[in-house]
C-alpha cells in the first residue's frame, strides 16, 4: 500500500526551483502573521511522487480501462486530440482579463461553439459560462426569475419537477429561492399530463424536464406539456443531460422549450476526470437573452487596423447582456473544456446525429443481447425490462426485482459481480420509480463485439448463487466498502501520530 | 469518420437482429410534430489532422502570457505546472473515470482526494475539506450561505453576511447570485486609507451570519489586523477568509487565527490559468460545518475484510439524496484539476511551498522598490506588506497606460478602475514566481517613459 503522508524524506526534498530574486531574509510580513509551522505535507522525490500516483491511477477505473455502462453519465470514450489541444499556450495560458485583440481565435471559437450549440438546440442565444450541468440549470432558472421580475409577475414562485428528475433539478430552482412541486410520473417515468393539468396556475414560472426521460423514454407528449405550461404563462426548461439521445434528430426549441442546458462532457466528450470538471452552457430562446450571464461573444465586420489582429473577416468582442443576472463564475467558464468540446464537435460537424443514432442502437441492442443471452441460458426469469416500450434511447433500465424475489440476488449484487467480471456496473437504484433498477448506457464508442460479450458476462454474473454474489467483489483492490462504518467514524483527513 | 464509431457500417445487421429495418425505426417514438427533418446546418465533418491543424491556426494566434511580459494576476495567477503533473493525470484511469460510486474499483482517485483534503486542511490549518467546488468565487459563495444555515437561528442580524467592499465585483455577482434564493442580504465592510481592514466597521457585523475578507486582500495586501477578526465577531459570526494557498508557505494558516471557513482560488497549486477555467475552488471549515457544508467528502472506511479503503461519505447532505433540501445543488465538481493540485504539492512538500511564496514576494518587492523609485507614479499602500500584486497609481489612466505597454510587448498589469470608483489611474501589477528581474526592469523603463509622457 502507497501512503502519501509515510513519504518523510530530508527537509527540502522533491521539486528544485529556481532562486529567489532578493534573498529571503530581506522579507518582513506583520509580526502576528508570520506561519509559524509550515504545513505537514509529505516530502518526496519525483520519482516517488510519479510511482505513487501510478499505483494510485491502477487501482482506479476509467472508460480506457474497460467498459462503462454507467447509465445517465454517458461515459463515451474521449478522444486525445482534445488534451492535446487543450495544452496549446493560446488557451492553456490565457488570462481572462486580456483584451479582446490577443485572443480573437479564442473568441472566434466561443463564438463558433454557441452558434453550434444554438443551432443543435433550436434556441437564439448560448452562454458558454456556467461550469457543470448543475450550474447551468441554476443559471437558467435565474433567468428565468429576473424575466418574470422585470414583467412584474412576482407571483410566479413555483418550479414543477417530474418526481424522476434528476436531484439537481430541484435543488437548483431551490437555491434560486422558488417553490418545488414535484408530480408523479407515469410509471414508465414519462410526465403524467393529468397531474400536471391539476397543479398548473399562473404561479407557475417553470417546468423542468428531462427529454428522454431518466428511464431512457422519449417523452412524446412533450407538446403538450409544453403548451400546457405556456397557457398559463409559464417557461419551460430542458434539462440536457439526455440530448446526445436527440441530438439532429428533434430539438428542444422544436419541442417547445425556452431554456435548455447542455453537459458538454456528456453529449461532446469533456473527460469527467473521477467527477469533474464539466461544462454546462445554456441556451435560451430570444425573451431571455438580455438576461443572461455576461460576457457572451457576439461577432461584427472588422473597422480599420483590427485586420492585424483578426482571424477572419469578422470581429470577435464581448457582449454584456441588457438584464444580465450577473455571473455564476467568476471568469469565463470552464474555458478548457469548451475547447476539448470544440474538437470533438468538429469530428462530426453536420454529421453529430451519427453520433446520437449510434448511441441509440447501441443502446437498443444492448437491451436485445441482454435478453437474448439471458433466454439462451435460461434464465430470462431473472429480470424484467424497467419500462415498458418497443425502443429505447441512448439508455434503458433492467428490473432485477424478479432475481431479488426468487434468488435473494439484489441490483447491487449483480453489480459487484460485474465489476469481477472487469466491467463498471449500470447505474443501480436510480431512477427510484424501477424497483431494484439497473440502468445501462453503452454509449455509440462501444463496438458490437463488446456489447455482445457484455451481455453474456451480465449472464454469467446472474447464474452464480447468491451467496457467492453476497460477497462479490473478490478481485478488486478493495471488496466491498463499509459506508456506513466511514459515516460513522469519520476519518477526513490523516491522522497526524499526535491525532 | 469510423475512428469514433465502431459500429459504423454494422447498422442493418444489428437492426435486423433486433427486428428494425432502419434507424428511423428507433425513433419512431419521436413525434412528427418536433422531428427535425432537414440535416443540422453545420459544416463538413474534419479528421483529426484537420482539427489540429485549425486548433493551431486559431489558438496559436493569441497572444499567451508567456508570448509576452506579463503583470497580470488580480485573481488568477502565472505559475509553473511541474511536467509530471499533466503525464500523470492525463493516465487515462484518472482522466476517463466518472464520481467514484463504486469505491472497489475508485479507490485510486478516493484515495488521492483523501489525501487532498488532507493536503489542503494542513494548508489552512482547518481539520476539514471537501473535494473542491468549481472555483474561487463558487467557493466564497457557498460560503456565505453555508454560513446563513449553521449561524441564522442565533443571528440577531438575520439572513445577513458582510464581505470586504475591496471584493472584485465579479466575485460578488456571484456571491448575490447564490445568495438571493435564500433570502440574504450582503452588506459591506470597510477598509482604511492605507489599504487594511477598518475593524470599527468589523464591529457592526457582530450578530450577522458571516463575515468575507481575503487574505492578501484584493490590492495585495497582507493585513495583519485580521488576527483580531474572530475576537471582534464572536462565536456566531463566521470568519470566512479567502486565500491564495502559496502566501500560505510564508503567511499564518487562518485556521489558526480564528476562521471558520476558507475559500480560494486553487489555481496556483497545480493548475494552468486557462482563460479562468477549469480551475478549482478550495472550501475547507472547521467541525461547526462539516454536515451543512456544500460539496463531495471522501472518508477512510474499511472493506469487509477489515482492509483500509476509501468512499464518498457525507452524502445525505447532497442534491442525489436530499433533492430540493440539499446543501447545494454541486455534482460535477473540478475532482481532475484537484488531483493536479493533490499532486503539484506532493512534489513540492512544505519547504518547496514556503520557497514558492518566498520567490513571490521577494519578486513582488523588487518591483515595489523598482517600480517606487520613479517619482512620477506612487504606490499608495507602499507601507504595507505585499505578497504579489500591489496597486500603482498613476498620472493618467491605467486603460490607457495598458494601452501603451501593449504597444511595446507588456501586459502591464489589471486597471483597477474596473473595480473601484474614482480608481481609473490604478494599475494593479502583479509579480509571480515566474517574474524575472529583467521583466521587472522593463516595466520600470516602460512606466518612466509613458509617466513622464503623460505629465509633460
Amino acid at each position: 500500500m502507497s501512503r502519501l503522508f509515510d513519504f518523510a524524506g530530508a527537509e527540502g526534498m522533491g521539486y528544485s526551483q529556481p532562486d529567489t530574486l532578493l534573498p529571503a531574509d530581506s522579507v518582513t510580513l506583520p509580526k502576528n502573521l508570520v506561519r509559524k509551522d509550515l504545513p505537514r505535507w509529505p516530502r518526496l522525490s519525483e520519482p516517488e511522487m510519479v510511482r505513487h500516483y501510478t499505483w494510485l491511477s491502477r487501482r482506479n477505473y476509467g472508460i480506457d480501462t474497460g467498459f462503462y455502462p454507467l447509465g445517465s453519465c454517458t461515459m463515451k470514450h474521449n478522444p486525445r486530440i482534445n488534451e492535446v489541444i487543450a495544452q496549446i499556450p493560446g488557451i492553456a495560458d490565457i488570462h481572462p482579463h486580456q483584451p479582446e485583440h490577443h485572443i480573437q481565435g479564442l473568441l472566434s471559437i466561443f463564438h463558433e461553439m454557441q452558434h453550434m450549440l444554438a443551432i443543435c438546440s433550436g434556441m437564439d442565444q448560448v452562454t458558454l459560462q456556467p461550469v457543470a450541468g448543475a450550474q447551468g440549470e441554476f443559471t437558467a432558472v435565474r433567468c428565468v426569475q429576473e424575466y418574470f421580475r422585470s414583467r412584474g409577475e412576482h407571483q410566479r414562485t413555483k418550479v414543477i419537477v417530474p418526481d424522476s428528475a434528476h436531484g439537481t433539478n430541484p435543488a437548483s430552482a431551490a437555491m434560486a429561492g422558488f417553490e418545488i412541486i414535484e408530480i408523479p410520473s407515469l410509471e414508465d417515468g414519462r410526465i403524467d399530463i393529468e397531474a400536471l393539468k391539476a397543479v398548473v396556475d399562473d404561479t407557475v414560472a417553470l417546468m423542468m424536464v428531462t427529454n428522454p426521460n431518466t428511464l431512457g423514454l422519449f417523452e412524446n407528449d412533450i407538446s403538450d406539456a409544453s403548451d400546457i405550461i405556456h397557457s398559463v404563462g409559464g417557461q419551460m426548461y430542458y434539462d440536457g443531460a439526455n440530448f446526445n439521445a436527440i441530438l439532429g434528430r428533434t430539438s428542444p426549441g422544436l419541442m417547445g422549450f425556452d431554456a435548455v442546458h447542455f453537459n458538454l462532457h456528456k453529449t461532446f466528450s469533456q473527460p469527467h476526470g473521477g467527477g469533474g470538471p464539466g461544462s454546462g452552457p445554456i441556451g435560451v430562446k430570444g425573451h431571455l437573452a438580455e438576461f443572461l450571464p455576461g460576457p457572451i461573444v457576439k461577432k461584427r465586420p472588422i473597422v480599420g487596423d483590427e485586420a492585424k489582429f483578426a482571424v477572419d473577416e469578422m470581429w470577435y468582442g464581448w457582449y454584456q447582456p441588457a438584464n444580465s443576472i450577473g455571473k455564476v463564475q467568476q471568469w469565463h467558464g470552464n474555458s478548457g473544456a469548451v475547447i476539448r468540446c470544440w474538437a470533438y464537435y468538429r469530428r462530426y460537424g453536420y454529421g453529430l446525429k451519427d453520433m446520437s443514432e449510434h448511441a441509440v442502437l447501441n443502446a437498443n441492442y444492448l437491451r436485445h443481447a441482454l435478453h437474448r443471452e439471458a433466454k439462451n441460458a435460461g434464465v430470462e426469469d431473472m429480470f424484467v425490462d424497467g419500462a415498458n416500450t418497443h425502443v429505447a434511447k441512448h439508455e434503458f433500465t433492467l428490473s432485477l426485482q424478479p432475481a431479488k424475489e426468487k434468488y435473494g440476488i439484489s441490483a447491487m449484487d449483480v453489480a459487484k459481480g460485474l465489476l469481477d467480471q472487469g466491467y463498471m456496473a449500470p447505474t443501480v437504484y436510480f431512477p427510484l420509480v424501477v424497483p431494484e433498477c439497473m440502468m445501462f448506457e453503452p454509449t455509440e464508442t462501444e463496438s458490437r463485439d463488446t456489447l455482445d460479450q457484455f451481455a453474456k458476462d451480465f449472464i454469467k454474473v446472474l447464474q452464480q448463487d447468491a451467496e457467492t454474489l453476497h460477497e462479490a467483489p473478490i478481485t478488486t483492490p478493495v471488496r466491498r466498502v463499509d459506508e456506513v462504518y466511514a459515516a460513522r467514524n469519520l476519518c477526513l483527513r490523516h491522522p497526524f501520530d499526535d491525532e | 469518420m469510423v475512428d469514433q464509431l465502431p459500429n459504423r457500417g454494422l447498422e442493418l445487421e444489428m437492426l435486423e437482429e433486433m427486428g428494425f429495418s432502419s434507424i428511423d425505426d428507433l425513433f419512431s417514438d419521436i413525434p412528427e410534430r418536433v422531428r427535425m427533418n432537414a440535416q443540422l446546418d453545420l459544416p463538413p465533418p474534419q479528421s483529426e489532422e484537420e482539427i489540429i491543424a485549425d486548433a493551431r491556426r486559431l489558438l496559436g494566434s493569441n497572444l499567451a502570457m508567456a508570448d509576452v511580459v506579463s503583470f497580470l494576476g488580480a485573481g488568477l495567477y502565472r505559475n509553473y505546472v511541474p511536467a509530471s503533473v499533466f503525464q500523470l493525470v492525463t493516465r487515462g484511469e484518472f482522466l476517463t473515470s466518472y464520481t467514484p460510486y463504486q469505491p472497489e474499483v475508485s479507490q485510486g482517485m478516493l484515495q488521492a482526494m483523501w489525501e487532498f483534503q488532507t493536503l489542503v486542511s494542513e494548508l489552512i490549518g482547518l481539520p476539514i475539506s471537501n473535494l473542491s467546488l468549481y472555483d474561487g468565487s463558487t467557493a466564497a459563495a457557498e460560503a456565505l450561505t453555508c454560513a446563513v444555515r449553521v449561524h441564522n437561528r442565533k443571528a440577531t442580524q438575520k439572513d445577513t453576511v458582510y464581505i470586504s467592499e475591496l471584493t472584485p465585483p465579479d466575485r460578488v455577482s456571484v456571491m448575490q447570485n447564490y445568495c438571493q434564493g435564500a433570502g440574504i442580504e450582503i452588506k459591506y465592510l470597510h477598509h482604511n486609507q492605507d489599504g487594511t481592514i477598518d475593524l470599527s466597521s468589523v464591529e457592526q457585523a457582530a450578530g450577522s451570519c458571516g463575515i468575507y475578507v481575503e487574505q492578501p486582500n484584493p490590492l495585495g495586501l497582507l493585513d495583519g489586523g485580521y488576527t483580531k477578526l474572530k475576537e471582534i465577531i464572536g462565536e456566531n459570526t463566521a470568519l470566512i477568509i479567502g486565500i491564495q494557498p502559496i502566501s500560505l508557505g510564508l503567511v499564518e494558516a487562518p485556521g489558526n487565527y480564528g476562521a471558520d471557513i476558507v475559500v480560494g482560488e486553487g489555481q496556483p497549486l497545480g493548475s494552468p490559468v486557462t482563460a479562468g477555467g477549469p480551475i478549482y475552488g478550495i472550501f475547507a471549515c472547521s467541525k461547526t460545518y462539516l454536515r451543512l457544508m456544500p460539496g463531495r467528502i471522501v472518508g477512510r472506511s474499511i472493506d469487509v475484510d477489515g482492509k483500509e479503503a476509501y468512499c464518498l461519505t457525507l452524502s445525505t447532505r447532497e442534491q442525489h439524496i436530499r433533492r430540493h433540501r440539499a446543501t447545494s445543488n454541486i455534482c460535477t465538481n473540478e475532482t481532475l484539476i484537484a488531483l493536479m493540485g493533490a499532486m503539484h504539492m506532493s512534489l513540492l512538500g512544505p519547504e518547496g511551498l514556503e520557497h514558492l511564496a518566498l520567490r513571490n514576494i521577494t519578486a513582488c518587492n523588487l518591483a515595489k522598490q523598482k517600480l517606487g523609485e520613479i517619482n512620477t507614479i506612487a504606490i499608495p499602500h507602499s507601507s504595507g506588506s505585499h505578497f504579489n500584486e500591489f496597486i500603482v497609481e498613476l498620472p493618467a489612466s491605467a486603460a490607457d497606460c495598458l494601452k501603451y505597454l501593449d504597444g511595446v510587448g507588456i501586459i502591464g498589469g489589471f486597471d483597477a478602475g474596473r473595480w473601484y470608483n474614482g480608481r481609473k489611474n490604478w494599475l494593479l501589477v502583479t509579480v509571480t514566481d515566474q517574474t524575472s528581474a529583467q521583466e521587472i526592469e522593463l516595466l520600470a523603463a516602460h512606466l518612466a517613459v509613458w509617466s513622464a509622457g503623460v505629465i509633460a
